[in-house]
């Protein structure tokens, strides 16, 4: 049955699909390394990498709500760093004047991001292709020009004095100002808003979303509502920037109008560029490698830019399905080879 | 285990830093500051500044005997990038000491990280007042001058030589430009000035003539602006092109006539004057001493973010050797109420909220060159304390 749904919405490009395919092997490697990464350097008492991993992963959720438009819907985002700054100065303000809980900063965070998403996606999706993009770009300058002029909001100074706090889990408690506990705890979230996304691109959801980017004229005559999907996914990706957004100020303590300029937005397309289009895993691995180039190149020299955008323009020209895409192909045919062997082998 | 294991590692680490700080360990300073986009000019300022009080001071034997390190990472003028460098220097390099932030978000993000590190900071270019007023920090110092010591200034220097002046004002339409106006607004208003009307214009305005009958009609006889960069050099040559420059003078915010702008503007920014905490054309022999040796360094003039960079070192050298110490508590008492040598002469660190008291200049241009028209005692110029925290 799921294989004649998958032949019936047959599409163009997508990797593999199947309960384990490769690009979840990916993951659990990558979630692997992360582990080992924690652990070496836990026993280094190295906190400093410990955070700035965990700034990785935070950015890695915009990156990863870039990629659910640009990757799966077709839908090129300027604006993400809208919704990402909305969560974190939603969560700021809440852990600053409210209560210093996690769940009702992450709360009121995604509920202004859903509400927030579901405006700009409403105005956004009236447009298509390039004037998506501009339409993206535009509403966040608006906003991002908007705060940065409001004195209730910190105006250019932005907000410090954000409380670190304790996440309560059940019987589990942890401290955001321990660097391996938060880590970890952000670890786990990255890889749980990864799986829900996941699978919800391998569900009908998802399928309509590639059948919308693979020709979205077409997709009525199938008997679904491409704008409603449409602005489904914007709502999703708004939400889960804003998820990663509302982490931001619980690491660094602090928010400034600096996370909703087009700045942030851009280097959110970069990652998911230099990571890999469509593979959701990808944007996380261009995350964590990205940040970690930008702090070691950039107490190299102060020339870092160009480094980093001669790397981004070499991974366009020789790797045009980022680094996850390169791997991919090879990670299939090994991952296919050992299936036939196996068929062989067997009685 | 986790969270009793890591202060407890923590606290050794401190203790081997601080018991094996031999004589000849360097002592290592580091330096965020933007190296590249915007404000890459600022941060050439500070590093060279810094570099040049750096050769110096080690030239002469160092701090307490032993050689001073700067360490530089660039902070791209956003504080998100600010935070993240400044811990690595914190955490991985192990500064003693951190300098350099210029944006205000900056400087309070990275004041914060500072607490949070136990260790001391000092900005040398950020202006905001909040640094050292609401937002005032026990671990963040100020060696340069805020705004509201530049807008006193000003303020002094038009009640010395326009007493009652008219004035109008005219701002550029944003959050940063109408705190500007009203800060010397309330400056001017207390030493006596009368205001006769505001006016915001968008920022990239083309036009400022549209303002032109408003300005007229309230027949002032000072104008105040905190427009910048070429917002400026429009309205400059456009006032000077309907003649409105007659019989006004021009008074305006540090930033609004500089040397970028300056040229572009030509006879118009003639009589224009600002309050600043530093001109090159100082006639003293100490800051003669530092713009020669600045000159002979870089063939370039140092401004005011090279001079209190410059100054900087010299306040953490003396904040040392009074301590005998560079740990951050006694550092702290040491470096509250202390006096150090700058190119402007001596400056006093205020204990209250960490704001150094300095002399303050009121320049006018004259033919496209800063002259010195009037000086503000430090006392005069500095405000209240309003930092409540410490």
């Amino acid at each position: 049955m799921r294989e004649a749904v998958m032949t019936a919405v047959s599409l163009p490009r997508s990797p593999s699909r199947g309960p384990l395919n490769a690009t979840h092997w990916l993951a659990l490697l990558f979630l692997a390394v992360a582990l080992v990464f924690a652990a070496v350097a836990w026993t280094t008492g190295n906190g400093f990498y410990l955070r700035l991993a965990t700034e990785a992963l935070i950015f890695a959720g915009l990156a990863m709500s870039v990629d659910l438009l640009l990757g799966y819907t077709g839908l090129l985002s300027l604006g993400q760093a809208l919704y990402f700054g909305l969560g974190a100065y939603v969560s700021a303000l809440v852990l600053r004047d409210g209560a210093p809980s996690f769940w009702l900063a992450t709360g009121a965070a995604l509920a202004a991001g859903a509400l927030a998403g579901l405006v700009g996606g409403v105005i956004a999706n009236r447009v298509k292709g390039v004037y998506f993009a501009l339409i993206t770009f535009g509403l966040a300058q608006v906003v991002a020009k908007a705060v940065y002029n409001t004195r209730e909001l910190g105006a250019s100074d932005g907000i410090i004095g954000i409380p670190q706090i304790r996440v309560t889990l059940g019987p589990l408690a942890l401290d955001t100002a321990d660097p391996l506990s938060f880590f970890l705890f952000v670890l786990g979230l990255t890889m749980a808003v990864y799986a829900g996304l996941a699978y919800l691109m391998d569900a009908p959801f998802g399928r309509t979303l590639a059948a919308i980017r693979a020709n979205e004229k077409r997709v009525p005559f199938l008997g679904f509502n491409a704008w409603g999907h449409k602005l489904a996914v914007y709502v999703l990706a708004a939400c889960v920037a804003a998820l990663s957004g509302a982490l931001y100020p619980m690491l660094r303590g602090f928010v400034s109008p600096e996370l909703l300029f087009f700045h942030t937005s851009g280097n959110a397309v970069v990652t998911v560029i230099v990571g890999g289009v469509g593979t959701l895993i990808g944007p996380i691995a261009g995350s964590v490698l990205l940040t970690a180039l930008r702090s070691v190149v950039g107490s190299w020299t102060e020339h870092h830019l160009i480094v980093v955008g001669v790397i981004f323009m070499l991974s366009v020209i020789f790797l045009r399905k980022g680094l996850v895409g390169a791997l991919l192909p090879w990670l299939e045919r090994r991952a296919a080879a050992r299936a036939r062997h196996g068929r062989r082998s067997a009685p | 285990m986790t969270k009793a294991t890591l202060p407890a590692t923590a606290a050794l680490a401190l203790l081997g830093l601080a018991g094996g700080a031999s004589a000849a360990e360097p002592i290592r300073i580091g330096v965020v500051t933007p190296l590249s986009g915007t404000y890459a000019p600022i941060g050439q300022q500070v590093r060279w500044g810094l570099e040049l009080a750096l050769k110096e001071v080690n030239a002469a034997g160092g701090i307490m005997g032993r050689p001073v390190e700067l360490l530089f990472e660039d902070e791209e003028a956003n504080p998100a990038v600010a935070t993240q460098k400044a811990e690595k220097l914190f955490q991985v390099n192990k500064v003693d000491f951190l300098t350099g932030t210029v944006n205000s978000g900056s400087t309070l993000a990275v004041g914060q990280l500072a607490e949070r590190n136990d260790r001391l900071i000092a900005t040398t270019v950020s202006f905001s007042d909040a640094i050292t007023t609401d937002k005032c920090s026990p671990n963040v110092f100020r060696v340069n001058a805020r705004a509201g010591q530049q807008s006193a200034a000003l303020a002094e220097w038009l009640a010395k030589d326009k007493p009652q002046a008219k004035v109008y004002y005219l701002g550029p339409d944003y959050e940063m430009g109408r705190s500007t106006v009203a800060a010397f607004k309330a400056a001017a208003e207390k030493t006596g000035a009368q205001s006769t009307g505001e006016v915001f214009a968008p920022l990239d305005s083309k036009d400022y003539s549209q303002y032109f009958g408003q300005l007229r009609a309230a027949r002032p006889a000072v104008l105040y602006t905190s427009t910048a960069g070429n917002d400026t050099v429009r309205l400059l040559t456009q006032m000077s092109e309907y003649g409105l420059l007659r019989n006004l003078t021009v008074v305006g915010a540090s930033g609004t006539v500089t040397a970028q702008n300056i040229g572009a503007i030509g006879k118009a920014a003639d009589g224009f004057v600002t309050g600043v905490g530093y001109s090159a054309e100082l006639d003293t022999p100490e800051n003669k001493a530092f713009v020669a040796a600045f000159r002979k360094a870089y063939d370039a003039a140092p401004d005011l973010y090279g001079a209190d960079s410059y100054g900087l070192l010299a306040f953490y050298k003396a904040a040392v050797e009074k301590a005998g110490t560079t740990e951050t508590a006694k550092l702290r008492e040491a470096m509250r109420g202390l006096q150090w040598p700058t190119p402007q002469g001596l400056k006093t660190m205020r204990a209250g909220d960490h704001q150094a008291i300095q002399d303050m200049y009121a320049v006018r241009v004259t033919e496209g060159r800063f002259t010195i028209v009037g000086t503000v005692p430090g006392e005069a110029a500095i405000g209240p304390d309003l930092c409540a925290r410490f």
